[in-house]
């Protein structure tokens, strides 16, 4: 155990000292805040007023939209990151050396997966609460003290969701070359398989259906209705029950797959039923590679 | 009686190619023990073989008591073992502190017993000054002083030192090469090394060449000297014709470069009875004493004994 930890700590260090590479973790998190910046806030503002009347809620609900998306992007950007860690390790042979100690390569490995959930934890909760201050200091109101637990409960399943999801990439890509081609991938399709650059109805059905079958995405979801709940029934407070139900499924609130409305009951086990799939997939394959 | 190391039969075959072609050695406790041979003769795979890190293709290999792939050995083996490595690969963005601790927690030891290791590395191998710094911002020499601090952090039976100066300037060179010997005299640790440099091996107790997987020449530097290395001498004469003559008269193999004019001695002495029967047609002479590189070069060309 010991072992384990001192390894988890060293993973922790080499990551964090690294600047360079933390900011690239997130640079795919940038862009989106700098895309919103710049007019994707103004953009789905207008649009939401061609069917509603303005309140001051619905910037609110709004920035609540993005921050949801970002949340769930930064959980998978940050572990993908600290993965690096394990494949320059295994390329520049330092694993070698820690191979000549007592400890096993599924310590060393399983050391990779929990340095991936604590670094993804530690971006997660700092953004959030980026986020709230950013809600806040827009008219925003802060999320309730339930609301709250629940966003933070969804946020670790959602970093537990992609240091697996991440694990099994990573245990497929064996130098820092293929390993760089994949975080770039990733980084750049992330943003449109979460919804976060265009909204999902906005994209033709064959591309909706990916996005709904992406299991990354309904983290996204769960966040958006965490945080939105009490914003939404204010912006469309009197509205027709069909309009806000458009309004959810355009902005990939709620997912409407093959005509069936998906309950966010179905999205959480969605997500540990992909854990638990991945999880073992991985472990069969780390099994293969070091026979 | 019981060996440090104690070898027999050890293959490793990758595909096609045997890297190692059924080697045989025993190393004793508190030697120090040199694996010699040109890139490529199978020296890394050997010492990855030992220090559990490949696995071997048949044979036995008993480490420090312990049989290598045997049911729980493996781990008592690495216990048992320190590994500096060819390359420099701790961690640059860490001290050289944190990188000892954190790997030295890897070995299950007690926090006092750690704590009291790392004053024994770091006082042998001077680690105050360079402690607190970022393993990647010191120099060669400093780097190599933390990777033997590393290797020895729990205190290993055994050292093994994959090509420890490859690379080095002379004056550090000579400073690993001191605190290696220092610490296998009064440590009385076993030191298991791979090199090509010949005057390395000189110093150690017992030497075994390696060409192309196998085995051609083993013994101590004196034996292999006396084996494959003879003395010689280079004269300068007056005039090279007369020279020539009177060697051949003599019935003297040589060799003639640029005027100099090589002869294999048998010994000093021998030298010198050569010397006085030809001194008025010497002009100047110098005596070149046989060095581990012509053992090197010797059983290179010629494929040793075997």
């Amino acid at each position: 155990m010991e072992a384990l930890f001192s390894l988890v700590k060293r993973n922790n260090k080499v990551f964090r000292r690294n600047k360079t590479q933390v900011f690239y973790s997130l640079l795919s998190v940038i862009i989106v805040i700098v895309l919103y910046a710049v007019f994707l806030q103004k953009s789905q503002i207008n649009a939401i007023e061609e069917m509603i009347k303005t309140t001051p809620e619905l910037v609110t609900m709004v920035n609540e939209w993005i921050v949801a998306g970002l949340l769930s992007m930064i959980a998978v950007t940050t572990t993908l990151a600290a993965y690096g860690i394990a494949v320059r390790d295994l390329e520049s042979k330092a694993q070698a050396d820690f191979l000549t100690a007592p400890i096993s390569r599924a310590t060393i490995q399983f050391s990779y997966v929990l340095n991936s959930f604590i670094i993804g934890c530690i971006f997660s909760f700092i953004a959030l609460i980026g986020c709230e201050i950013f809600i806040a200091s827009t008219g925003g109101q802060l999320l309730s003290f339930g609301d709250f637990l629940k966003v933070v409960g969804i946020l670790v399943l959602s970093v537990l969701l992609a240091s697996v999801f991440n694990l099994f990439l990573v245990l497929l890509a064996n130098s820092e070359h293929s390993f760089s081609t994949l975080s770039t991938i990733i980084g750049t399709a992330l943003g449109f398989l979460c919804g976060v650059y265009v909204p999902v109805g906005a994209l033709p059905s064959f591309a909706q259906n990916i996005i709904m079958y992406f299991p990354i995405s309904h983290t996204t979801l769960l966040l958006r209705n965490a945080f939105m709940e009490s914003s939404i029934s204010k912006v469309f407070e009197g509205a027709p029950a069909s309009q806000v139900e458009e309004y959810k499924k355009v902005y990939g609130i709620v997912y409407d797959l093959h005509g069936n409305i998906l309950s966010t009951s179905t999205s959480m086990i969605i997500i540990v039923v992909t854990i638990i799939v991945l999880a073992i997939v991985s472990i069969i394959i780390f099994k293969k590679k070091n026979k | 009686m019981t060996f440090a190391i104690q070898v027999e039969n050890l293959c490793k075959q990758y595909g096609e190619q045997q890297a190692v072609k059924g080697i045989s050695f025993t190393v004793e406790h508190g030697s120090l023990f040199a694996f010699l041979g040109a890139n490529g003769a199978g020296k890394s795979t050997t010492i990855e073989i030992l220090c559990t890190l490949l696995k071997k293709s048949s044979g036995t290999v008993n480490i420090n008591g312990y049989t290598l792939d045997a049911s729980n050995d493996n781990g008592e083996i690495r216990k048992s073992i320190g590994v500096v490595f060819q390359q420099s690969l701790l961690d640059a963005r860490l001290t050289v502190q944190e990188n000892i601790l954190h790997r030295g927690k890897t070995y299950g030891l007690s926090k006092k017993q750690l704590a009291d290791n790392y004053q024994f590395v770091s006082t042998y191998l001077h680690l105050a000054d360079i402690e607190n710094r970022k393993y990647g911002t010191l120099s060669g020499g400093q780097k190599r002083r933390a990777d033997i601090a590393r290797a020895l952090i729990h205190r290993p039976k055994i050292l093994f030192l994959d090509e420890p100066t490859t690379g080095l300037d002379p004056q550090t060179r000579q400073f690993v090469w001191q605190a290696i010997k220092q610490l296998q005299l009064e440590t009385n640790m076993t030191v298991f090394l791979t090199t090509h440099y010949m005057e390395e091996a000189a110093v150690a107790h017992q030497v075994i060449v390696l060409k192309e997987g196998e085995i051609v020449a083993e013994g101590t530097p004196d034996e292999l000297k006396t084996k494959y290395a003879y003395d010689s001498m280079a004269i300068v004469f007056h005039n090279s014709s007369d020279g020539i003559q009177w060697l051949e008269k003599n019935a003297i193999s040589y060799t003639e470069k640029l005027g100099i004019f090589s002869i294999r001695v048998d010994s000093t002495l021998h030298a010198l009875t050569l010397l006085k029967k030809a001194e008025p047609l010497i002009a100047s002479f110098e005596v070149i004493k046989g060095t581990m590189d012509d053992v090197f070069l010797h059983i290179m060309a010629e494929g040793g004994a075997a």
